[in-house]
């Protein structure tokens, strides 16, 4: 294992070295092929030389290999021995040895150059790699390379293996490290997964050891049979595993802080739109919400919950250039992504580290790797998951006619005409005929490959999600991204360019409100009549929402992104690299809009503004860094240290215009066009961009740094900082220092742990702590603006415009957040079983938010600036564990992940503790000593059931209720219900969030299902799913509304029908309660596959490597208490603002996939 | 490796480290965090703009005063009532039924002191302008100083003793401050005033596109104000008019010829040199519109949310000159409105007036219940429940003949105006006990004379008579609805007299009630606390070191 360790070190970071046979498998890669072929023997000069551990220091560059041979004949007494057809002793060479025995120094030297030699007496014998003598597996490329490096028993008879190394899926593994038990015998695969290995007669029955980095290290003796088959089993949590941190990667071992990698089986075989669902519950506190299934919608993402009254946005950094979006990258391309969240791992974004970071890095190519072409394509269809219904129309009069009966008004149906409805059955006005059935797919082909100095990987992906609407609406992404490396000496080149097309057609109106006006209608009614027509009807009396959709018009997007990052990496002497990055993203996007006129009978009429209109977005994003590292392996001691310095520097605008009035066939203007006054807000600003101004700049220049120091693998120490100078404030407020510092403990490897260590597995302690910024702040916010109002005063009889302000606060600064962290980390049971556990407790403080102590003498009204005033607590734990069960016929792995975290608001703002908002019925509050966000409102008791109940029970002044109606609890047991009777009612950001994934392959079957859920969340929905016959404009009861109070259902779900304005519906409806408290908690089947792969014999015969088909389904199956609403909706964006709306029912219905993928492997 | 090796690796390590982070700093310095948008103003680019700097100004006399104080502030006072005062809750004042956190005491601390933070940040920043001239820069410095003491006088009037800002505070200052003495912030008000008289063009020395814009004379006219509101600085208050009454450089002023047209003829109210200081309005694009709440509901009012009340009806003076009370009047009170000073008509719709709205035939306003002829509209009738009169009177005075849609008017609103000036010398003078026929010949009568008064009894020096009465009940009349008798009570200290019991309306009220007069709304006025109003508590809370005025402690 110590082995493995050390390889991966080497291998990415390239450490001094004791293992030899990394040493193979890190240079072979990375030095040209110049081998000759035709053979002749000049012997070169004779030297007499006994010591078998000589050792030398020896440092040249780009000298002629003859030159560096004859140095060490110098040093060494030997002389070498070779073929000048066969050697190249011209080539030129950089090589530097210190202190090295000599066979280590000959491998470091000779391996590259894919040269073998023999020490035999004083000579030292050199041959090609792949001479003729050293047999290859059919097939092989060449690239297979048998390493007889030590001197031992090289003179003996030798037994050829030969085998080959598959995954779980049963392709080939290339780079695999097969070494002979207990000796330095080895070799690697080639890229097909060959080996053969040359071993010597007595150690035939010996044991083999398979392994690489990222996979369970496998032994297999070596038996009669002279062909071995392996099959290496992924290891996620491989402790060689590297993972990619901020600004480099570091191996899983050595990592101090709280990080999680999430691989590409988070988006392999899965209808994923974009990065973000893919993330969904892969990473513990990782917490992805929704607003509505709509095509193109974002995502509320949080790590780790709510620590600011402002965003809570994590920084997105893709392929080291931060400021990206998940949700234009193509999610085939993602190699990794790791979620930074505590602040030992984000301390070196500094001031945008707060809420945690997610690096996304995406494929590469290999070296001297033949072209790999792949395809991956998935098509299905979505169905919308309609979860309420509406009752019959005969049964909807006759609830509306008690509903009137109750509030003592005449019915509003006959008896006969209730029959005639039941006779005529229903409309068709409901919410199922304006959604239906829509196909999604995605293809991707890539093209991955390299030679001797490059690497490259072009892919090209296209996604489309149908909308499920009626009409012709939908999303289309098309990507296109070329990842390649090149090596020119110690130069490093890297470039990555990106092109994303976003192609969206989306219909003419707000979602929410097609679907209510769809949906609130009773099914007296339906859509057209028998001429065709569309209709109104008394409840949608303005609107026909099919009519919208099928006819109403459209705004397309038409959005553009290019990405590019270019890095130059340079390795100045062995321990230092010099790397240079400039990266960035341009995008511009682009909406085009019309509403068409559209006359609905009997009344009503859409869009007869015909208004047509064209906004565009454009942003260059640019990135310059300038990063140092040096790595020192000193005996056991470790020493990286990273410094560097970067600029971000972005630029925003937008623009609109709109005229109303145009052609009603051409959308184009006319003699009665008008242009739109209000394109641009009266300020001068953009009136679409919530008032903030029609173009942002904005720059972030950091200093930055780490700096690591490790002990025998086993006590780590890291400190990292960043100092960050914001454009977002004051010269004064601007720079802000960030430093974290993280240590870990690998108390397994201690000597009194063996017992542990051998017989139960590995643990690692870690802790960290740091502070961490929130640059939650709009550009230029401490900034006075001056805005200009259009007659503000007049002189002379004529208007004048005045020059208002709008105050800044010039003091503002970043906000804080103190992190500490505490995990472990455990290997068990042969590492198959891993175990994190992390706890965090974060506490934030100078967060933005109005004061409420300054008088009004200060002279701006209601009008404050932000100021950095609040404080809020947030804590809270994750697990995660994965076992791996192979078997000989069925290969399992089971992997948890659960967290929780609770946030406390310690300080609202100077002057005040709490503060409510209304929305609609119930209300929001932020009081100090709970979490950010609540509900608030009154809770039930029951209902009153008897007129002696209505006497004792307390109600509110003046109120007149019923048996059947509501009783409010009377908190404070004063005998009346008012204000101070309400309570807390419940927290709307997720807890205990869950996902399960558990695979199996049995042959060539493979099956995965993934589960996601949230243990706990509370939610209030008002609106027509709770209230019948909704405030009067709704026109219907639902069927889950039916279990209502009456004398002969006492405990019903509901309280009795009765009308808008009644004292019953004020004191049951009006009156924010726990009526409206649903419970949203979910376990969700978020995704099923079941694939079958191709055996090789049948595939290879198409010319396929590898060919699987499978079948995939996501959220096909929901166990959730609120049976009529989507439990993953949220009304809130990702900071519970008291700007959400109250109204989440309303949202585009959760799509139901079910379908079929290919993956092709050629 | 040794340790030598080990010392020279690590120097190499901070060398490198050095010239790497030099290097970016290099590289990244350049980069400029100093960043302005590009589409709207900061601190950083704004002054030095010359539109900039007059449109700041302009701002600053957005805020001078509003049409809701004008007109409606009458209703604190026996003027008028105000049945559904919501925003400007004149009503609550009134009754002296309200508690300390009544809205309108917080709204109004809070307008003036944003209007002072306007003039601040302006005087504060305006010479960082180097383009305007410097005399231009005098004079607009002038005109805020004018608005900043403006309000600080206002802000006296109401409470006190009040924070004086002398310049534009921070938050923090803002919770500290306390409040200046009365005296002290008085002296400040004339001093300013002073300061800007001394730099302020007089009302002939600005072009044409400047009409509205604050001049010497109104500096003086607002000074001769303060004064005239302590009561006991009569001879400065006599001083001060003289500067205006006597010296041309001050100012070039007179009555207009009709006071109906003061209010109602466009140009005559936009061009008359009587107006010393008005709000200023363009016809569609800046307006006011509370004529919607004032004037007949035959006429298109929505609601009347200003009726006058049967007390100032009856300090109309008859024709001959005598109070209606008087020996001798010939007032009929079956014909009350017959003979009356023709400033009543001009101000106030009566049971049966003849509403002209130019042009039209003249209609007929029944407000008597039970009075309309059969067809016609009876929505002006009074009832106690209608949207009609409380009192039994409509609003004349501010009709905009021009009828806009929605009542919004482009008039201008008179603050100071030339018979203003007249009345307070002709106070300053009696109260001195110097009221002679000379003085009169230049006050009372002139005003009398312009407001359509003929016989000599009215217009003569009168010989007999209260003569402060006299004066003050002139005032009443000519100032009638346009916000000063709330001042004058006060400052008269005769509150607790004339808003104690009931605002009453016409006779058509149950006559065994207050002899048939209309009981509109019974009034408060304690003596001991409501003479100032009290410090906002929401204020006090959030700046401990206000004190409260007497009465309002709790």
């Amino acid at each position: 294992m110590k082995n493995a360790m050390q390889r991966s070190s080497l291998r990415l970071r390239g450490y001094a070295l004791t293992g030899a046979c990394a040493m193979y498998l890190l240079l072979l890669n990375v030095y040209p092929l110049q081998a000759q072929l035709a053979y002749s023997a000049p012997v070169k000069k004779y030297n007499y030389f006994q010591e078998k551990d000589y050792r030398i220091t020896l440092q040249v560059k780009n000298e002629k290999l003859q030159s560096i041979l004859d140095k060490i004949e110098k040093k060494s007494r030997f002389v070498f021995v070779y073929s000048n057809d066969e050697i190249n002793t011209d080539q030129k060479v950089t090589f530097s040895v210190k202190d090295k025995e000599l066979t280590d120094a000959l491998a470091e030297l000779l391996t590259p150059l894919r040269i073998n030699y023999e020490m035999m007496k004083d000579k030292i014998i050199l041959r090609p790699a792949n001479k003729p003598n050293t047999p290859l597996a059919a097939g092989s490329s060449g690239a297979a390379t048998t390493i007889e490096g030590a001197a031992t028993a090289q003179q003996r008879a030798d037994t050829l293996i030969t085998g080959r190394v598959v995954d779980d899926k049963g392709l080939g593994l290339g780079n695999i490290s097969v070494q002979l038990k207990g000796t330095a015998i080895g070799t690697t695969t080639n890229g097909e997964g060959n080996f053969t290995l040359r071993i010597p007669d007595d150690r035939k029955n010996g044991v083999l050891v398979v392994s690489s980095v990222g996979y369970i290290q496998q032994e297999v003796s070596i038996t009669g049979s002279q062909l071995l088959a392996v099959t290496l089993v992924p290891d996620s949590k491989d402790l060689g595993e590297v993972v990619v941190v901020g600004y480099g990667t570091q191996r899983r071992i050595s990592v101090t802080g709280a990080v999680d990698a999430v691989g590409r089986q988070a988006v392999e075989g899965r209808p994923v739109v974009n990065v973000s669902q893919a993330l969904q519950g892969q990473s513990p506190n990782l917490i992805i919400q929704q607003n509505n299934f709509e095509p193109g919608q974002g995502m509320n993402i949080n790590i780790r919950g709510l620590g600011t009254l402002g965003s809570n946005t994590p920084l997105v950094v893709i392929d080291g250039i931060p400021g990206g979006d998940l949700n234009l990258l193509n999610p085939n391309d993602i190699e990794s992504v790791s979620v930074l969240k505590d602040a030992g791992t984000a301390a070196i974004y500094g001031s945008r580290s707060a809420n945690g970071v997610i690096l996304v890095t995406t494929r590469k190519g290999k070296k001297n790797a033949k072209p790999s072409v792949t395809y991956n394509g998935i098509y299905g269809i979505q169905s919308p998951r309609v979860t309420y219904e509406p009752v019959h129309a005969w049964e909807n009069a006759y609830y509306k006619n008690e509903s009137l009966a109750n509030s003592g008004l005449p019915p509003a149906f006959t008896p006969e005409q209730i029959q005639e409805f039941a006779r005529r059955g229903d409309g068709d006005w409901r919410v199922d005929n304006i959604v239906k059935d829509a196909a999604q797919q995605t293809h991707n082909i890539s093209v991955t490959g390299g030679g001797a100095n490059n690497t490259y990987m072009l892919s090209v992906g296209m996604m489309e999600q149908k909308n499920n609407f009626v009409g012709d609406y939908g999303y289309k992404r098309y990507n296109i991204r070329l990842n390649h490396s090149y090596d020119i000496g110690k130069l490093k080149l890297n470039t990555i360019m990106a092109y994303t097309k976003v192609d969206n057609t989306d219909h003419s109106f707000s979602a929410g409100t097609l679907l209510v006006d769809a949906s609130r209608v009773p099914l007296y009614y339906s859509f057209r009549d028998s001429a065709g027509n569309y209709l109104t009807n008394p409840v949608s009396a303005q609107f026909n929402p099919k009519a919208i959709l099928e006819n109403g018009g459209y705004r397309k997007y038409d959005n553009d992104e290019i990405f590019g990052n270019i890095t130059a990496e340079y390795q100045v002497f062995k321990d230092l690299k010099i790397r240079g990055v400039f990266g960035g993203t341009v995008r511009a996007n682009q909406m085009r809009g019309r509403r068409m006129q559209l006359n609905f009978l009997p009344g009503g009429v859409y869009g007869d503004d015909r208004e047509v209109r064209n906004e565009n977005y454009k942003q260059l994003f640019t990135n310059v860094q300038l990063l140092a590292e040096y790595d020192k392996k000193i005996g056991d001691h470790d020493i990286k240290v990273l410094v560097g310095g970067t600029n971000e520097s972005s630029k925003q605008q937008w623009s609109r215009m709109a005229f109303r009035f145009a052609d009603p066939q051409l959308g184009i203007p006319t003699s009665e066009s008008v242009f739109d006054p209000n394109n641009f807000g009266p300020d001068g600003t953009n009136a679409d961009n919530g008032g903030r101004p029609a173009t942002i700049e904005t720059s972030l220049n950091s200093l930055l740094g780490r700096l690591a120091y490790s002990y025998n693998d086993k006590y780590f120490i890291e400190g990292n900082f960043r100092y960050d100078g914001s454009s977002n404030f004051l010269k004064a407020n601007r720079w802000g220092f960030f430093p974290s510092v993280a240590a870990a403990w690998r108390f397994s490897e201690e000597m009194f742990m063996s017992y542990v260590k051998d017989y139960i597995g590995d643990f690692k302690l870690r802790a960290s702590y740091g502070v961490l910024g929130n640059q939650n702040v709009d550009a230029y916010q401490y900034q006075t603006f001056f805005v200009n109002q259009q007659n503000a005063y007049a002189f002379g009889g004529n208007p004048a415009t005045g020059a208002a302000f709008d105050l800044g606060n010039p003091n503002l600064t970043w906000e804080k957040a103190a992190t500490f962290n505490v995990g472990i980390d455990a290997s068990l049971l042969n590492r198959r079983l891993e175990v994190s556990f992390d706890y965090f407790d974060k506490t934030t403080r100078d967060i933005l938010f109005t004061r409420e102590d300054i008088p009004d003498l200060f002279g701006v009204g209601g009008s404050l600036p932000d100021y950095n005033v609040a404080k809020v607590r947030n804590r809270g734990w994750e697990i995660r564990a994965s076992y791996n069960l192979p078997g000989k016929l069925i290969s399992q792995t089971f992997s948890v992940n659960l967290a929780d975290n609770l946030n406390e608001l310690l300080q609202l703002t100077y002057g005040a503790n709490e503060r409510t908002v209304r929305k609609e019925e119930f209300e929001l509050l932020r009081r100090v000593g709970h979490p950010i966000t609540v509900y608030y409102g009154y809770k039930r008791d029951g209902y009153f059931q008897t007129p002696d109940d209505i006497n004792k029970y307390p109600k509110f002044a003046n109120s007149t209720v019923v048996p059947g109606d509501i009783k409010f609890s009377d908190r404070n047991g004063d005998g009346v219900i008012n204000d101070q009777d309400k309570y807390i009612l419940g927290n709307p950001f997720p807890r205990y969030t869950f996902g399960f994934t558990y695979t199996a392959a049995i042959k060539g079957f493979d099956v995965v299902l993934f589960i996601q859920g949230v243990g706990k969340r509370d939610a209030m929905i008002r609106g027509e799913q709770v209230e019948p016959f909704h405030f009067g404009y709704g026109g219907t009861m639902y069927r889950h509304q039916t279990d209502y109070w009456t004398p002969t259902n006492p405990d019903a779900k509901y309280p009795r029908l009765a009308e808008a304005g009644s004292a019953s519906n004020t004191n049951n409806y009006r009156t924010g309660s726990d009526l409206y408290l649903f419970d949203a908690s979910y376990v969700r089947l978020k995704n099923v596959q079941i694939g079958y792969t191709l055996p090789t014999a049948i595939s290879s015969k198409a010319g396929i490597k590898k060919a699987r088909l499978y079948l995939t389904g996501q959220n096909l199956v929901t166990l959730t208490k609120l049976s009529f609403l989507d439990p993953e909706i949220t009304e809130f964006d990702n900071r519970t603002s008291f700007n959400a709306g109250a109204n989440s029912a309303r949202a585009y219905f959760l799509p139901v996939f079910y379908g079929f993928g290919l993956d092709l492997t050629f | 490796m040794n340790k030598t090796q080990h010392h020279m690796c690590m120097k190499n390590i901070f060398r490198n480290s050095f010239l790497m982070v030099s290097a970016v700093l290099l590289v990244t310095g350049c980069k400029k965090l100093d960043l302005a948008p590009s589409d709207r103003y900061t601190e950083l680019t704004f002054w030095q703009s010359d539109m900039n700097v007059n449109n700041f100004l302009t701002n600053v006399y957005s805020n001078l005063y509003s049409s809701d104080r004008v007109i409606f502030n009458d209703a604190m006072s026996d003027n008028a009532h105000s049945k559904t005062a919501v925003s400007t809750q004149v009503d609550a004042i009134a009754s002296g039924n309200f508690t300390i956190a009544l809205e309108r005491f917080r709204n109004e601390w809070s307008f003036y002191y944003q209007g002072i933070k306007k003039a601040n940040i302006f005087l504060d920043n305006v010479d960082k302008n180097t383009t305007l001239p410097e005399a231009t820069r005098n004079r607009m410095k002038g005109e805020a100083r004018f608005i900043r003491a403006w309000h600080h006088f206002n802000l006296m009037k109401w409470w006190g003793d009040v924070p004086v800002l002398r310049s534009d505070i921070s938050e923090d200052e803002a919770k500290e401050i306390t409040r200046s003495p009365r005296a002290e912030v008085l002296q400040f008000v004339l001093d300013e005033l002073d300061a800007a008289a001394a730099v302020l063009p007089n009302n002939t020395q600005y072009a044409a596109a400047d009409r509205g814009r604050i001049t010497k004379g109104a500096a003086l006219a607002l000074k001769a104000r303060a004064l005239l509101y302590e009561g006991n600085r009569m001879a400065d208050v006599v001083t001060v008019c003289e500067q205006l009454m006597n010296d041309p450089s001050n100012g070039t002023f007179a009555l207009a010829g009709n006071y109906n047209d003061l209010f109602s003829n466009a140009n005559v109210n936009k061009n008359t040199n009587e107006s010393i200081l008005a709000l200023q309005y363009v016809p569609q694009l800046r307006t006011w519109g509370e004529n919607i709440d004032l004037v007949p509901i035959s006429i298109g009012a929505r609601t009347n949310n200003l009726s006058p009340t049967q007390e100032l009806v009856n300090d109309y003076i008859m024709l001959n000159g005598k109070t209606i009370n008087e020996s001798g009047s010939g007032y009929d009170e079956n014909n009350p409105y017959a003979n009356r000073d023709p400033r009543l008509e001009a101000t106030i719709v009566y049971d049966r007036y003849n509403w002209n709205e130019g042009g039209s035939p003249d209609q007929v306003i029944y407000i008597k219940p039970g009075s309309t002829p059969n067809g016609q509209n009876a929505a002006n009738e009074y009832s106690a429940a209608g949207q009609g009169t409380s009192t039994g009177y409509y609003v004349r005075k501010f009709w905009d003949p021009s009828n806009p849609p929605g009542f919004n008017s482009g008039l201008n609103l008179h603050l100071i105006r030339w018979a203003e000036v007249l009345l307070m010398y002709a106070e300053a003078k009696a109260s001195l006990g110097q009221m002679t026929e000379e003085v009169w010949n230049k006050t009372i009568r002139p005003l009398r004379e312009r407001a359509g008064f003929t016989e000599a009894s009215a217009l003569n020096f009168p010989t007999s008579g209260d003569m402060m009465q006299i004066v003050r009940r002139e005032r009443r009349a000519e100032l009638a609805l346009e916000g000063f008798r709330i001042d004058d009570i006060r400052r008269w200290r005769i509150a607790e007299n004339v808003l104690n019991g009931y605002a009453h309306g016409a006779r058509f009220g149950d006559p065994s009630v207050d002899n048939g007069y209309i009981r509109a709304q019974l009034r408060a006025f304690d003596p001991g606390k409501h003479y100032l109003w009290p410090i906002p508590p929401n204020e006090r809370a959030r700046n401990t070191n206000l004190t409260q005025n007497n009465g309002y402690e709790q």
